[in-house]
Parts: C-alpha cells; structure tokens; sequence
C-alpha cells in the first residue's frame, strides 16, 4: 500500500508516508553545512583558526559550554521570525496551495499593531512618531495583539474566501494579497515608520524571544497536524482534492480555516518582528513571503501538496540560519549568501524529485 | 458695469488659469524614512505657492515603472517634473525620456550630471560630504578615547546597487586612508540593506565571533540602531563603543539624547525639497540654473543634536 498512497490520500492516509525519514536528509544536509564551514575556517587563512561552531576561546560556560552559544543563539534567532510565518505556510503547501501575501501581511500588521502599542513619553520627551492621539498610547499589549491577529485573521479569510468558494487559484489570490498589503502598509502613516512601542510591548520580540514563540508555535502544529482531524483533512485535501469532496470534508470551510491560520501567524511574525526592532516600518518583511516558501521546500515540502511535515520546515530554516551566519563567519558579504541559497534550494528540490522516482 | 466687473473677473480668473503650473514627481520608492520626510516636506512647500499644482508618483524601485511615469507625465503636459532617481546609473533613460520639459533630479546624483541639457538640473547634498564627516569625528572621538594605537569595527553597508551606499562606504575607507586615521581597522564590512532588523542580526552574528572592537560605521541611522540594539541586549556598555551613521532621524537623535548613539550627519530634507521645486519653477520660468545645486550636510553630535530634534 506504501506506493500506491501517492496520489490518493483521502481519508485514508498512509503513515508510511510520513516514516519516510526525509527530515534525516535535511538533518544531514546542515551536518554538511556545518562541517563545510568549519574545514573553511580552519583552512582560510585570516580566519586565524577560529571555529564556527565550538568555543576555542573559552568565551562561555555552562552545559553548552563547548560551543559558541552566541552564535547557536543568532542561527536560530535571524530565521524565527519568517519561521513563523513557514510555519503557516507549510500548511498553506500541504493542501496544494500558496501563500504570497505573507511578507506585506507582516509589514502591515506591524504598522498597525504597533500603532497602538506606542508609548506616550519617550526618555521624558513626547514620542515623535505617535500616530494617534493620547487615547491609543500605553494601552495594555494585550490590545495591539488582539487587534494584529484579527486583521491577520480577516486577510487569511478573504485569501481563503477567493480561493475555496470563487475558485481563484492561490496564486494569483495571494498575489492580489501581496499588493493589496503592500498597500496597506504604506497608506496606514502615510510611509512613515511607527516607533517607540511601550515597555510589554518591546518583551514581545526581545532578546531570544522569537526563537521561544517560534519553537513553541512549531510544537503545536506538530501535534495539530499529526494528531488531530484538522491535520488529517489537511493532508487529505492536497493529496486529492475529490476524494477528500467525496470522503465528506467540508473542503472549502476547511481551506479557509488554513489560510486563516496561515495569516494569523503572519500577522504573529510582524507584531514579534516590530516588537524585537522596537519599530515598524511600511517596507518590513521584503521577501519574507519567499523565504518561508524556500524553509519548507528545503524541508522537503512538495508544492502538489499532501506531502511535508513541519519538522521538515523548521530544519529547513535552520539550513538558512546556518548558511547566513556561516557566510558571515567567513567574512564573504551578502551577494555570495544569496547564491548559496539559491542553489540549495534547487538542490533540495533535485533531491526531492529523486528520491521520489527510486520510491515508486 | 456689472459686465464690465464680471470680464474683469473672468480675465482675471483666466489668468491664473493660465499662469497655474504644474509639477510631476516621482519617487524611487514611498516607503523610505527619509525620502518620507523630503516627500512631505514638498507636498507641504509646494501647497504654499499659489497656483501650484503638485502631484508625486511611487516608481517602487522599478526603473522601467519610473521611466514611464515620467513619459506619463510629458504626455499630460506638465510644466516640470522632479525625479528622485531608482537607479543613478540611469540619468541617460530618464533625461531622454523628460524631452524638452524641465527635469530636476533630486536626492540622488544621476550617472550624466555633468551633460545635462539647459532644461534640467541636480539638487542634493554631495554624498562625498556625509560618509567622511561621521567616520572622521569617530576618528576624532577614538583618538580622544585614547585609542590611537590601534582601533578595530565594522562597517555595515546600505543596498550594495545604491550609489549613497557605495560612497559613503568609499568615504569611510577615505578617512582610515588619512594619517591621523590609518589606526582604525574595518575587521568585516557586510550590507544589512538599509533595514534596522537586519542590522540586528548582522551586529549580532558579528559579535558572536568574540572578537573585540571599538567602533561601527552604518551608512544610515536605521542599521546603527539596530547595531546599538543588537550590543545593548548583549550586554555591551555604548561607552566603550563608537557608533557612527548618517540622517539624523528622530529615532537616531532620541539614540543619542540616551547616550548609545555618538555621531550622525544631517542631511536637510526641507532644503532638498524646496529647493528642488524652486528649482523647477526657475526652469519653468526659463532662468539659467546651476547644473548642480548643492545643500550642505551638517555633523550632528551629542552636543548640537538639539538643534535638529524638529528638523527631519
């Protein structure tokens, strides 16, 4: 039954599928990584010897203390915020959808988040970049994560809508999305940056933080999306749309409520993004839409759906963590970042479609 | 006599109409702090001359979007357009395109300044000005510090395609090139786009190497906040660190009022703009301009900082 499951999820879903052990590519994929910056740094001579990984000046510690903890520490932490975001669009992939929007969704949930999450006095002077008047300054946090998370949840609606009930494919809705945010974001202040958040608002995102919302968030679409109905039906959508129709699931509510939750934890990314930067900014999240994609296609997601895990995703950012804060650790600039990740990205895919065609 | 009032007032109105100009910008793009504030500034200067008709266009950091707007333009007869360039490597695109309406280039320095026709002209600051006052004050500041055998830091780039960016990443290297200065030592330079978040990670990743340092030259405000964010949540005292940026923004002055942030360069937004418009309407009106008029930078340190809380 293993190899005849490809195609015709259903209800029926094949654990086989899952027990294949693709996590363990990726797993060894940043083994390799890791290991190609360390041979770098040892043999690259202004690198004086330094290691990527391990503490050889004794700078810390501890349990960990073998390792270089500030930099296991920014790996993970340069990756959460988007990883947020992956790990809503990992879902979005796995009924066979896509999610564009996500990147403008963040910047404009942080403007308006942020709006109303400002604080009154700055170092004793009025803050210079308050938006509205008295009432919307100090307000408990609670009030601009409610606020962030609704609008999040009302964009995923509308995305869902368009895609589950007009029939619109998720490209082009979410490409609509995508502008429309955009936009949004620009016209809340008319382009200008919303800083100067309170006190509570600021922990959101400070220090590890992102990391903690983003692990924690990762458990619990683990569980959901392993053990519970809506995971099933997830699954069963992407592997085939009718027969799931057929099976009895409620495939537009149920698309719906993805994209919603895809959009929530958007929108989640932006309130910890404005919150660890202490501003927010109309041309925040640029690209974020296309980093979180390329988390979950490293991880091993298949863009036809009914196939990826968010163990994949999260392992998938860690590959991008690693190569960014590797690059920086051999002193090669941006340009030569962007390539590196282009091309493991291919590669992930390569891969993917290979071990594939040796399984059936 | 009524007649005779009411064609006096229909001349009049006439004339108005007719002397009534025109204005077209276009702007690299809409979400830029600073080009914010220098778009605000000129809507609100150009609201204030009468007969004005003012109207600015967002090219989204697409050339060939900005190319068009600017054709659109000429299409519907404006009387001069401003341009705050996407690509300076492309004045040629843009001058070709303006055809014989007035053109003014503002913010950033167009590739063929130097051969612009009589219809056009450049108003900026000269970008030589700003990258060389902060790194030399930080100089001035290390050597006060007691460092002058030898101080080390990073630099962290704007967009590696803006040409601000690169010469003010020139200017730093200018400055370290001078004799008073060749004591400090850039151990990595990296782009952090401009952006205050990435700018976080990057110090961040920076400082995970152990690696001890004295200062961090930013080409804007933006990436040295995040720079000062990032040392501040590692536990870094800002005294023993130098930070050094360029615009004198809100954030990068209430920086400074708090002690973290050290020298900045203010450039005038409210001078660019107006400038720029006057400079149109000289054009429009057929006088001769300079090809390039320049607004002068002003260093911004802890001690005159209060005069540009209000300016940008």
């Amino acid at each position: 039954m293993a190899d005849t499951s490809h195609g015709t999820g259903g209800l029926t879903f094949d654990k086989s599928k899952r027990s294949w052990p693709n996590e363990l590519n990726v797993a060894l994929a940043l083994i390799i990584i890791i290991v190609i910056f360390e041979v770098l740094g040892q043999v690259l001579p202004y690198m004086n010897g330094q290691s990527f990984l391990f503490d050889t000046k004794d700078r810390f510690d501890g349990p960990l203390g073998l390792f270089n903890v500030a930099r296991l520490q920014i790996i993970i932490l340069q990756v959460a915020i988007i990883g947020i975001i992956a790990l809503g669009v990992t879902q979005v992939i796995i009924t066979a959808g896509i999610d564009l929007s996500s990147g403008p969704l963040v910047a404009a949930t942080a403007m308006i988040a942020m709006s109303f999450g400002q604080t009154e006095l700055v170092n004793g002077n009025p803050n210079p970049k308050a938006l509205f008047g008295p009432w919307a300054m100090d307000l408990p946090v609670l009030v601009p994560i409610v606020i962030g998370l609704t609008f999040g949840a009302f964009i995923g609606a509308v995305n869902g809508t368009f895609i589950a009930y007009f029939r619109i494919p998720p490209f082009i809705a979410t490409l609509g999305m995508f502008l429309i945010c955009r936009g949004i974001a620009l016209w809340w202040s008319g382009g200008n940056p919303v800083s100067f958040p309170t006190e509570s608002y600021k922990a959101l995102g400070a220090g590890m933080m992102p990391v903690v919302w983003f692990l924690s968030l990762a458990v619990v679409f683990h569980i959901v999306l392993r053990h519970t109905v809506y995971g099933k039906h997830t699954y069963a959508i992407g592997s085939n749309e009718e027969a799931a129709r057929m099976s009895g699931i409620n495939v537009r509510r149920h698309k719906v409520m993805v994209y919603m939750i895809a959009s929530m934890l958007a929108a989640f990314a932006g309130i910890i993004l404005s919150s660890k930067a202490s501003t927010a900014q109309a041309g925040m999240g640029e690209f974020y839409e296309l980093f979180a994609i390329a988390m979950a296609v490293i991880g091993g997601i298949s863009l036809t759906g009914g196939r990826g895990s968010i163990i994949g995703t999260v392992l998938g950012a860690m590959v991008l963590g690693f190569i960014r804060s590797g690059f920086t650790y051999i002193k090669l600039d941006g340009s030569y970042q962007l390539m590196a990740m282009g091309g493991i990205i291919i590669a992930a895919v390569i891969l993917d479609q290979y071990r594939q065609r040796n399984r059936a | 006599m009524k007649k005779i009032l009411f064609t006096a007032g229909l001349t009049a109105l006439m004339t108005t109409g007719a002397m009534a100009q025109e204005i077209g910008a276009t702007f690299s793009r809409f979400d830029d702090n600073w080009l914010t504030v220098l778009r605000n500034g000129m809507v609100e200067y150009a609201a204030t001359i009468d007969g004005l008709s003012y109207q600015q266009e967002d090219a989204t950091d697409d050339l060939a979007k900005q190319i068009d707007q600017v054709k659109n333009f000429v299409a519907s007869g404006v009387d001069a357009i401003i341009v705050n360039i996407v690509d300076t490597s492309a004045g040629a695109a843009i001058t070709e395109a303006a055809g014989s309406t007035p053109l003014v280039f503002v913010n950033r320095e167009p590739d063929n300044v130097d051969v612009l026709p009589d219809t056009q002209a450049f108003v900026a600051s000269n970008e030589i000005e700003s990258g060389t006052l902060s790194a030399f004050e930080i100089c001035k500041n290390l050597r006060a510090a007691g460092k002058a055998g030898g101080a080390t830091g990073y630099l962290m780039n704007g967009q590696l395609s803006n040409q601000a960016a690169v010469q003010r990443s020139k200017d730093v290297y200018d400055v370290i090139g001078m004799d008073m200065c060749n004591f400090m030592t850039i151990i990595d330079e990296q782009t952090a786009n401009w952006s205050r978040d990435e700018a976080q990670d990057l110090m961040t990743n920076w400082m995970s190497s152990g690696e001890p340092f004295d200062f961090v030259l930013a080409n804007n405000d933006e990436m040295a906040i995040g720079a000062i964010q990032a040392m501040k949540a590692a536990g870094m005292d800002m005294a023993d660190v130098q930070v050094g940026g360029v615009d004198a923004s809100q954030d990068a002055l209430l920086a400074m009022a708090a002690g973290d942030y050290d020298v900045t360069v203010f450039q005038d937004s409210v001078g660019q703009g107006t400038g720029s418009i006057d400079t149109a309407l000289r054009l429009i009106a057929g006088e001769k301009v300079d090809k390039k008029v320049y607004i002068p930078f002003v260093l911004v340190t802890p001690d005159n900082m209060g005069d540009f809380l209000d300016a940008n």
